[in-house]
């Protein structure tokens, strides 16, 4: 089952934060990540889509049917929140039984269900502890089974791994995608952590200051972001300021040769290219004579901010030794038009 | 850390040991400790109606102010912390906090002169005086309650339990009154006190045949000493009497 959002507009009140105009589709069984800087306004589609706010204008479908006058409740939406929202009063069991309860099953049939689902997250030994006795990597699954065990028609997870620590969130993240994939559902995951959105994702949705910048497939939104603010937000990116000048492109590091195919002679763009693109053989058009001024090492590459005149480049590179000189290879220059 | 602890609590006990010999002393004028062994004190008081009565009447104050306290309470915290608006909430927050600023002498007068009147001749009835324990315990138990849900995060978990597909009587009844059940039953115990030991605004609008135990118990204090300690050590099996009853009763409806 789909979630559509069309043209939907929220304000939290004059000149305050809000969503503008989204438009989004999420297929069934299809997973997107919506992420954007703090105040962008995804959490505010969250909850639009789950009912605890009502839009201005614009209409939610969840399967073809229109959620306008929709409570939460009559949704049938499975909702992870940030801190898993987990009854404290109640057992692991419990919580997860509770939608079932409310739906009218049978307390035996109910306690069966919700057992199942405990132990297919791998929680079988758990189910009668309150969730103050859970770790959080623990907690965290006992609320996507309690958001999955009454076949929701989608799931909503705001912010789910932000309160684990980075060795439990990226396990986490396999699973709550394995979970996902299992359950064949439509799922809109919002997080503010571009790298967690790009793993985690069929498509990803950016958003800033409340409007949807770009949705593309991961890949795609690295490669041919669509602006100058989703390129430096999706991943590391050199960023220069340029004109066009035949089939290359002055800026304050020099001429750059590169596409300069769908861009008019002296049109203003913005010359983005990612820190792993550089070469270090000689080789082609864009040559870099500089000096390393930062050098972070990473393990599997080393992170360098390279002076050249005119600026610092930002290079990833597997090498060891000292880097005197840089190559670019012109198709890995992608230009973006400026605003 | 510890000798001050020890200090304290012979400070504390000190009174009721003394009250305990006291009791049980045949006579006790002009010397440090009473002279003789008795119990016909206690005898004295279970003999005398008035205290019998005032006794129950104590236990059936207590409980019924603990009732409508809570029936009371409840509603009126969560409706708080549902408020709109900030100011709303403070200028309500001061509002229900008012009765501890003002004495209850002043609620007293106001019940004389309101209920002793023509139309409204009501003083003296029991239903009057636990009125009067609920307006003076309320406070205390929305204090408690209000500064619970404030920092139980009440919001999430009712968000959690909508999504999941709860109506508001059935958050209410699930998250709500659960998630509130410990303090519910420490801001019990606090109006099971208050109400047994209150004095000054029972003595005022009580009928004679409503009178609680305190009120009879000043009483006690014109005659024999050891006839007002043994008084005054009911009135302690009374206050404990209520604080375990209304403990045990919120932890049975909690659960």
């Amino acid at each position: 089952m789909s979630i559509a959002v069309e043209i939907l507009s929220y304000r939290y009140g004059p000149g305050a934060g809000g969503i503008d105009g989204i438009s989004l589709t999420i297929e069934p069984g299809e997973f997107c990540a919506v992420i954007g800087p703090s105040g962008c306004g995804k959490s505010t589609l969250l909850k639009l889509i789950a009912g605890f706010l009502e839009p201005a204008s614009g209409t939610i479908h969840l399967a073809g049917e229109p959620m306008a006058d929709r409570p939460p409740r009559a949704r049938d939406l499975g909702v992870v929140f940030q801190n898993y929202a987990l009854f404290p009063h109640m057992s692991a069991v419990d919580n997860v039984a509770y939608p079932l309860k409310l739906r009218g099953m049978a307390k035996a049939e109910r306690r069966r269900l919700a057992g199942e689902a405990l132990e297919r997250a791998g929680l079988g030994g758990f189910g009668a502890r309150l969730p103050a006795a859970l770790s959080g990597g623990q907690q965290q699954r006992v609320a996507l089974a309690r958001a999955l065990v009454f076949k929701p028609r989608a799931l909503l997870l705001d912010e789910p791994l932000s309160a684990l620590d980075a060795a439990h969130r990226a396990a986490m993240r396999d699973e709550i995608r394995a979970v996902q994939r299992a359950n064949n559902i439509a799922t809109l995951h919002v997080t503010h952590d571009q790298e967690e959105a790009l793993s985690i994702a069929d498509k990803v949705a950016v958003l800033r200051d409340g409007r949807l910048l770009q949705v593309a497939t991961p890949a795609e939104l690295y490669d041919r972001p669509a602006d100058r603010f989703v390129a430096g937000f999706v991943g590391a990116a050199n960023l220069f300021d340029g004109t066009v000048r035949g089939d290359r492109v002055e800026t304050a590091i020099g001429l750059l040769a590169c596409d300069t195919r769908n861009h008019a002679d002296g049109a203003r763009v913005t010359a983005c290219f990612r820190p792993e693109a550089f070469k270090r053989e000689s080789l082609g058009p864009n040559q870099f004579a500089g000096q390393v001024v930062r050098d972070r090492f990473l393990g599997s590459m080393r992170r360098l901010d390279f002076a050249v005149p005119g600026g610092t480049l930002l290079a990833e590179t597997a090498w060891r030794g000292d880097v005197a000189a840089l190559s670019l290879p012109p198709e890995a220059i992608r230009l973006i038009p400026s605003a | 850390m510890r000798w001050v602890m020890a200090l304290y609590l012979t400070y504390l006990a000190a009174p009721i040991v003394l009250l305990l010999v006291g009791s049980f002393g045949e006579s006790w004028t002009n010397t440090l400790l009473p002279t003789g062994m008795t119990a016909r004190w206690y005898l004295e008081i279970w003999a005398d109606g008035s205290f019998r009565r005032a006794f129950s009447t104590s236990l059936v104050v207590c409980a019924a102010t603990c009732v409508a306290s809570v029936l009371i309470a409840v509603p009126f915290a969560y409706a708080i912390h549902r408020a709109a608006s900030r100011q709303v909430r403070a200028a309500v927050r001061l509002l229900y906090l008012l009765p501890v600023a003002a004495p209850p002498l002043v609620l007293g007068f106001g019940f004389i002169l309101v209920f002793s009147s023509e139309d409204l001749p009501f003083l003296g009835a029991s239903w009057l005086l636990i009125a009067g324990h609920v307006v003076l315990a309320l406070p205390y138990l929305m204090q408690v309650l209000v500064a619970d849900i404030r920092h139980l995060d009440l919001d999430t978990l009712e968000a959690a339990a909508e999504s999941l597909g709860a109506g508001f009587l059935a958050r209410f009844c699930h998250i709500v009154l659960p998630s509130l059940r410990h303090s519910l039953v420490a801001g019990v115990i606090m109006v099971a006190a208050f109400s047994i030991g209150e004095f000054q605004l029972t003595n005022l609008i009580s009928g004679f045949l409503t009178r609680t135990y305190p009120v009879v118990l000043l009483q006690a204090f014109y005659g024999a000493t050891g006839f007002a300690c043994a008084g005054t050590m009911v009135l302690l099996v009374l206050a404990v009497l209520g604080a375990t009853g209304s403990a045990v009763a919120g932890r049975v409806a909690a659960a």
